[in-house]
């Protein structure tokens, strides 16, 4: 095509690039706005360096089932004649470089097992104090009355580690989740579990490192 | 003007080039498997056809344990041949169709390598759960 022909037809018709283009203008003026997002769906974020929710998710989820699968529906689960199995909570190791709440993953343990009607979890029983303080100072005065509270039949107890890798601009992490259900009195472990999640990406990627 | 063709295929070339590897899965199983699946008549309802081409259903089958719980176990098989990410729920629900919720009621990635089969396994949170659902989602990131 000619290009004079070409710019002629082009200031006539450039009018109509108008109503395109004016939203465009618009979309960069837009101020960021903070949204609730589901904990529970796909779009929360993601890091390399951390464990994000959906990390905690997926290593409960894993830990879970694996639970539900190889030790309660495997018939391996000893109860007391007609009541549910005891359950202490006991050290979760942080061996990651950041500080953590293991309940981010233990509560979820905790619930789930509940729902079960199998497993009920002790609450004046725990490492580096009691999760009730009221029910356990009630528990101290019930035994100083002669009655002798329940003790745990299975303990649970583990550890999360952190491996991190580099080489050029892309970063790895890697989180294990490692937990045990040891048998009381026995003190064997009745069920054992790891689950690891490794995350990859660079440092120049927003929201990843 | 001589030019340009060599131009447009020189292009096509770079672009094709730079392309993300593609790397399948081969995989050996026996010939007549001894375990016997009991597989689940299933009910598919697909919104997005384009993960439902690329991460495909290949069978549902379920078992009880001795605990009493169901376990369900989904296979799932990517039809490309690059790598796929995607996100999955179970759903459990009581003899009536009441939800179960539970405290990992999440959705989970997952990925998959260029034609490779994985097998999505959850087992039911309580006794009373009776039916499932299993819900996937693209990559949301």
């Amino acid at each position: 095509m000619n290009p004079l022909i070409f710019m002629k037809l082009l200031r006539k018709t450039s009018w109509l690039l108008l109503p395109v283009c004016a939203p465009l203008c618009f979309i960069g003026c837009a101020t960021p706005q903070a949204t609730r997002v589901d904990s529970a769906g796909g779009r929360s974020l993601t890091t390399v360096r951390g464990i994000n929710m959906q990390d905690w998710n997926d290593a409960a989820d894993t830990m879970i089932n694996s639970l539900r699968e190889n030790f309660i529906n495997a018939g391996k689960l000893q109860a007391p004649e007609g009541k549910p199995a005891l359950l202490a909570i006991s050290r979760i190791v942080n061996n990651t470089g950041t500080q953590i709440d293991t309940d981010l993953l233990v509560k979820k343990i905790q619930i789930a097992l509940s729902r079960t009607d199998k497993v009920v979890t002790s609450t004046t029983i725990g490492v580096g104090g009691v999760a009730d303080v009221i029910a356990e100072e009630e528990k101290r005065r019930a035994r100083l009355l002669g009655v002798e509270p329940s003790r745990p039949n299975y303990t649970l107890s583990g550890k999360i580690i952190e491996q991190t890798a580099r080489a050029g601009n892309v970063r790895e992490a890697s989180y294990v989740f490692q937990l045990s259900l040891t048998k009381i009195p026995e003190g064997v472990a009745a069920w054992e579990e790891e689950r690891t999640i490794t995350k990859q990406g660079t440092r120049g990627s927003v929201g990843v490192w | 003007m001589r030019i340009l063709p060599f131009f447009i295929i020189g292009v096509a070339l770079v672009a094709l080039a730079a392309l993300p590897g593609c790397t399948t899965v081969n995989t050996v199983e026996r010939a007549q498997p001894i375990a016997q699946r009991q597989m689940v008549d299933d009910k598919r309802i697909v919104t997005d056809s384009s993960l439902n081409r690329r991460v495909q259903i290949v069978g549902v089958n379920q078992s009880n344990g001795a605990g009493g719980l169901l376990k369900v176990q989904v296979e799932v098989l990517n039809t490309t041949r690059s790598l796929q990410h995607f996100n999955y729920k179970f759903e459990w629900f009581d003899e009536s169709g009441t939800v179960i919720g539970t405290p990992t009621s999440a959705f989970l990635p997952r990925q998959l390598e260029g034609k490779e089969s994985m097998f999505l396994t959850a087992t039911a949170p309580t006794a009373i759960a009776k039916d499932f659902r299993l819900k996937l989602l693209q990559d949301l990131r």
